[in-house]
């Protein structure tokens, strides 16, 4: 930054003054996205160095696309704390979604309408959670809790915890190439980008950092607060459904059980991308690079024998220190 | 509501990343191990004085149907479904035992201390258990003896005194034996192997890497052990960890052991999906039904494991005899229906018998 106004002649200062203004603009816009992305390069340097595989093309299709389902669903969740509100069920929902799709692929209905059908699943359940949020004010978190224990029980319930085979091989996308690359690292890719810009650009999207940020001045600029939280609602249902179709074809089995703690990474890659957890700012930008992130630190540990313990523990930092770093910068602007 | 939300978010994450750091990170336990002789020379019992606990002042059961309640780790996954078939069948072929199986529907010993008590409460002639954690439960279940209700626990063991017997499905190092045998077989005696597990302080699992690793010194001692990694109970964890393990160490990696019925199965596809088959070899302890797609296509030979349906049967008879007296502290073996007489080995466990390796030919005669 401060290179750039000492080569300059003096006789143009507006253009000294335009391009610090640019880079200060794209910190303030993107500082948590690029700080995660920079953590992620480090990582790859450092590692690489240790261990020159660590950047083999089979250990980036692993950590790309063995996580991409973990992004995906981030996308969603961005969008759900972006409004100010949170979903601990999304976990559970993955689980029972996945169920729903390798039961309909194995009973021989269409491929897609087993890729789809959850999908449909998610959002209906996840418009319903938005409906108790938004009509009947219920907080999020009381809501998604009780939607986490119905899910997990039921799950367990319906299917007695009997794991699904025989899944047909054309089912197994995520273990198929598009153009060469992986399915979920290109779904993760399309799906980051035409969210962002949709949160960026489009009026609805815009609205949901107003609905999260500022409802008091969402509601005189005539913004309908409800009807956007049950539609972000209904979003993070279609993004866990997506989710949930690389997530359930991954391998050749399916485990009819809620995957432990994975609404917390879920939440996890959403706030260390740099959503803030009391809405109103944040990109999906920063939850995909943070689910990288995550994916990147855990390979790493192996690379470099490091328990993946410690994994968490630097989890649980990074968290504190986004989160610090989000009020602080409230207190600076309010 | 959101600052809650991220403390506790915080204080999960932190909990168990720091409980868990000084842990020895190959995964084993600092217990003493006693590796097996390394032909089949079966391993010589040492007299042990009985160390369990008694119930208090229970009614005299002896011919009368029980009210029985087992209490697995877990519920939902194919280990304890079996287990909970062996208990009902032996219920039925009994006839004087009602048995119902209540488990947490995550592997969490809060959860399965808080079911357990409401049994307590509520009343029942006997409980059966697996536990996940050996000291946490011990004192409900020192309460449950208390209140003169038979208790026997079967796959994970508390202190020995918080309940009756229990039944082990198979000695550690028998287990140890079976795993580093079968592996060493496929990958020969210079091969090197990586170990996927659940965590670190998983009892069960912490004592069978410990006693491979003292049998594969003892017997193979020119294997080469690359490194254990933790995987929870996720299977797309364990995939992508196994996947880590394999670009990592190249073709250097002969070998993966899967250390449970999660982690063995998603090993099993990270090899297949590498196109490794033949050349990495998955040696695991995993229930059949997860691992057919695996061993039908010939990419995983040998799936160790006992059979859990015996040893749920075998619990529901040892709690029987307990409830009528006939197995009484000090006695050298049981009557468990079909399965004949099982002796009694430590002081107060009933030993299922020798592991039951699933290959090609036998593995489709199993469905669980």
């Amino acid at each position: 930054m401060a290179m750039s106004g000492v080569d300059l002649p003096p006789v143009r200062p507006q253009t000294s003054l335009q391009r610090p203004g640019f880079l200060r603009r794209l910190m303030a816009d993107y500082g948590q996205e690029l700080i995660v992305l920079l953590a992620i390069v480090v990582l790859f340097v450092a590692v690489t160095a240790v261990n020159p595989r660590f950047i083999s093309a089979n250990n980036l299709t692993s950590i790309f696309s063995g996580n991409a389902y973990i992004a995906v669903a981030a996308i969603g969740m961005a969008m759900v704390i972006i409004t100010g509100n949170i979903d601990v069920s999304i976990g559970a929902l993955i689980g029972v979604l996945a169920t729903i799709s390798g039961t309909l692929a194995v009973a021989g209905y269409p491929i897609w309408v087993a890729w789809f059908f959850p999908v449909l699943v998610g959002m209906a359940i996840n418009g319903l959670i938005g409906i108790l949020v938004a009509y009947f004010r219920i907080p999020s978190i009381v809501v998604t809790l009780g939607a986490l224990s119905i899910l997990r029980g039921g799950l367990i319930s319906v299917t007695g915890g009997t794991w699904i085979s025989d899944l047909p091989p054309a089912f197994l996308i995520a273990q198929q190439k598009w153009l060469g690359l992986p399915v979920p690292l290109v779904a993760m890719i399309v799906l980051t980008v035409l969210a962002a810009l949709w949160m960026r650009y489009s009026a609805f999207g815009r609205s949901l950092y107003a609905v999260g940020g500022n409802p008091e001045a969402a509601v005189a600029t005539g913004i309908p607060i409800e009807r956007r939280i049950v539609a972000v609602f209904i979003l993070n249902g279609f993004f866990a459904g997506l989710a949930t179709i690389l997530f359930a074809t991954q391998l050749q089995v399916i485990q009819s059980t809620v995957p432990p703690n994975l609404e917390l990474t879920i939440i996890m890659a959403a706030v260390i991308g740099g959503v803030s957890i009391l809405g109103g700012s944040g990109t999906v930008i920063g939850s995909t690079l943070a689910a990288i992130l995550f994916a990147t630190i855990g390979s790493a540990l192996i690379f470099v024998n490091v328990s993946a313990y410690w994994l968490r523990a630097v989890i649980g930092l990074l968290i504190l220190a986004t989160v610090l770093a989000d009020m602080l910068r409230r207190r600076r602007t309010v | 509501m959101h600052k809650i939300v991220l403390s506790a978010l915080l204080a999960l994450s932190f909990s168990t990343s720091l409980s868990h750091a000084q842990s020895a990170w190959t995964g084993g336990d600092d217990l003493p191990t006693n590796p097996l002789a390394c032909d089949a020379t079966p391993a010589t019992a040492e007299a042990k004085p009985y160390d369990g606990g008694q119930p208090t002042n229970p009614p005299d059961r002896k011919g009368k149907t029980l009210t029985v309640v087992d209490v697995p780790k877990l519920v939902g996954i194919g280990y304890f479904n079996a287990t909970s078939k062996g208990i009902a069948d032996a219920a039925k072929e009994m006839g004087t035992m009602n048995a119902k199986t209540d488990g947490p529907s995550k592997a969490n010993i809060d959860d399965q201390i808080t079911l357990i008590d409401n049994y307590i409460t509520s009343g029942v002639d006997g409980i059966l258990f697996a536990a996940n954690d050996p000291v946490a439960i011990s004192p409900v279940l020192k309460k449950a003896l208390a209140a003169g209700i038979n208790v026997v626990g079967y796959d994970a063991n508390s202190e020995p005194d918080a309940r009756q017997w229990f039944v082990n499905q198979a000695e550690f190092n028998g287990i140890a034996k079976a795993m580093v045998d079968s592996m060493a077989s496929e990958i020969g005696e210079e091969g090197s192997f990586a170990i996927v597990t659940s965590t670190f302080t998983t009892p069960n699992q912490a004592r069978w890497i410990s006693e491979m690793a003292a049998y594969q010194a003892k017997c193979h001692p020119k294997m080469k052990w690359l490194e254990t990694v933790e995987a929870q109970e996720d299977n797309i964890l364990s995939f992508n960890q196994s996947n880590t393990l394999i670009n990592k160490y190249g073709d250097e990696l002969k070998g993966i052991f899967g250390m449970t019925s999660v982690a063995t199965p998603a090993a099993a596809d990270a090899v297949t999906q590498a196109k490794k088959c033949g050349s990495v070899a998955v040696v695991g302890l995993a229930t059949p039904n997860a691992m057919k797609p695996y061993v039908s296509a010939g990419c995983v030979k040998s799936v160790v494991l006992w059979n859990p349906v015996d040893l749920g049967y075998a619990a529901a008879y040892v709690l029987r005899a307990a409830a009528d007296g006939t197995l009484a502290p000090g006695a050298t073996s049981v009557k468990a229906g079909k399965l004949g007489d099982l002796s009694v080995i430590n002081g107060s466990e009933i030993l299922l018998g020798a592991p039951f390796v699933f290959t090609k030919d036998n593995i489709n005669d199993f469905d669980f």
